[in-house]
């Protein structure tokens, strides 16, 4: 295959113009040239039938052709280097996740419980001057009490930092052998039941206090009843 | 304009590394990218394979991406450099013009033998019996609707090799042409 160009006439060069002629991407010199040529030369046009021709079954071609399969982008997507996981990834992979997916979980459309789950995290932000002001309030807010039992263990009112992670979350969980029972409640408050061998107020009194000192993760810590 | 506006601010957002504007480059301009990988390497998976390459390249140098060239022809210029890479590995497909040519032929059947008779069908065939270099300069000036300067960007050749590698395959697509039957009078 030649394709070197030294030895060309101007009709081949003309020629070789002419794809782009057709197509309508010829900057404005060439285009000019080739324009002067055809008048000069209208047997050339002659070509320009033929090209369009080409281009329409090259068209037709490629668009017979099939386009990515579906999941080839969720694909790309995971394998973005460095990628972070989602919050709602991170959250199902936290083991505190099973205890918020039972509380909206089957026969909850998954949809459903995938926006309960980032409810639960939105409301994780929620600011302390709303919390206080709704704990402040009997009639609406929760009653708080002395380290109620319900007989499987300790609830409490906690609501956790705005910078807690989903890891933190299931440390602290963890370290006291808890789990989230209910909520978010209005002002981004949880019921954290934790399991307890001794339910006495003094324990509670003391428990509280442990969870309230957890100040990297725990906003606010209140014994209290549903 | 629009578009190339549109292309040039989710690349901005890309080079900040947001993923919704990769979701958005990926949405326009997949298919043209996928296509075009399709044509020269001829096999599904590894175009699907490269075309994830592709945008992967994308997400890591979008910030070295400097608006000279189109996105498009940006898209296309990786595409062929993982393309060529893709079957200088494979070694299953040269880019010889005439090997190209006996591994169309080798496909003929009756579905084929039919088409023979159909003008517009046999230019297909022609099309497809090009050797992948000529297709590919085919199909970005045809299809892609690149200009000169874009394929010389995409190829990576001169301007000058663009206009004659064009012309010649022109040229032997004219010959493949009569071959079948079909005079263009033409070269």
């Amino acid at each position: 295959m030649n394709e070197d160009n030294t030895a060309l006439t101007e009709r081949e060069e003309i020629e070789m113009l002419l794809p782009w002629y057709v197509g309508g991407n010829l900057d404005a010199t060439d285009h000019d040239r080739v324009e002067r040529y055809l008048a000069q030369h209208p047997e050339v046009r002659r070509q320009l039938e033929l090209i369009r021709e080409e281009r329409h079954q090259t068209i037709l071609a490629n668009e017979a052709l099939p386009t990515p399969p579906a999941g080839a982008l969720e694909q790309l997507m995971a394998s973005l280097p460095g990628r972070r996981p989602g919050l709602l990834a991170r959250l199902r992979a936290s083991e505190n996740y099973r205890n918020i997916v039972e509380r909206f979980g089957p026969p909850a459309p998954r949809a459903i419980r995938y926006a309960a789950c980032a409810a639960v995290c939105l409301l994780l932000v929620q600011s302390l001057a709303i919390t206080a002001l709704l704990v402040k309030d009997n009639g609406a807010g929760y009653q708080t009490a002395a380290g109620k039992s319900d007989g499987e263990g300790l609830v409490f009112l906690v609501a956790f930092t705005d910078t807690a992670s989903t890891a933190d979350l299931t440390r602290l969980l963890q370290d006291f052998d808890a789990r989230i029972s209910d909520g978010p409640k209005p002002g981004g408050i949880f019921l954290v039941k934790v399991r307890v061998s001794d339910a006495s107020p003094a324990a509670a009194e003391a428990l509280q206090r442990r969870l309230a000192a957890r100040r990297d993760v725990v906003r606010l810590a209140l014994p209290a009843k549903e | 304009m629009h578009e190339k506006a549109h292309d040039a601010e989710l690349m901005a957002r890309i080079a900040a590394q947001d993923q919704a504007a990769l979701r958005g480059l990926y949405a326009r301009h997949c298919a043209r990218v996928f296509r075009f990988l399709l044509r020269l390497v001829r096999q599904e998976a590894i175009a699907e394979e490269l075309t994830n390459e592709v945008f992967l390249e994308v997400w890591r140098k979008a910030g070295s991406f400097e608006g000279k060239a189109s996105t498009a022809t940006w898209l296309l210029a990786i595409a062929h450099h993982r393309a060529v890479s893709a079957l200088r590995r494979r070694r299953e497909e040269s880019w010889d013009e005439a090997e190209a040519a006996e591994i169309a032929d080798a496909k003929d059947g009756p579905e084929v033998e039919l088409q023979k008779t159909d003008k517009a069908a046999i230019l297909r065939r022609c099309l497809e019996q090009l050797s992948p270099e000529h297709r590919e300069v085919i199909d970005l000036v045809y299809y892609h609707e690149m200009s000169i300067g874009a394929v010389s960007s995409i190829v990576g050749i001169p301007q000058s090799t663009v206009k004659t590698r064009m012309f010649y395959a022109r040229k032997r697509m004219s010959e493949l042409l009569k071959a079948a039957g079909v005079d263009r009078d033409w070269p």
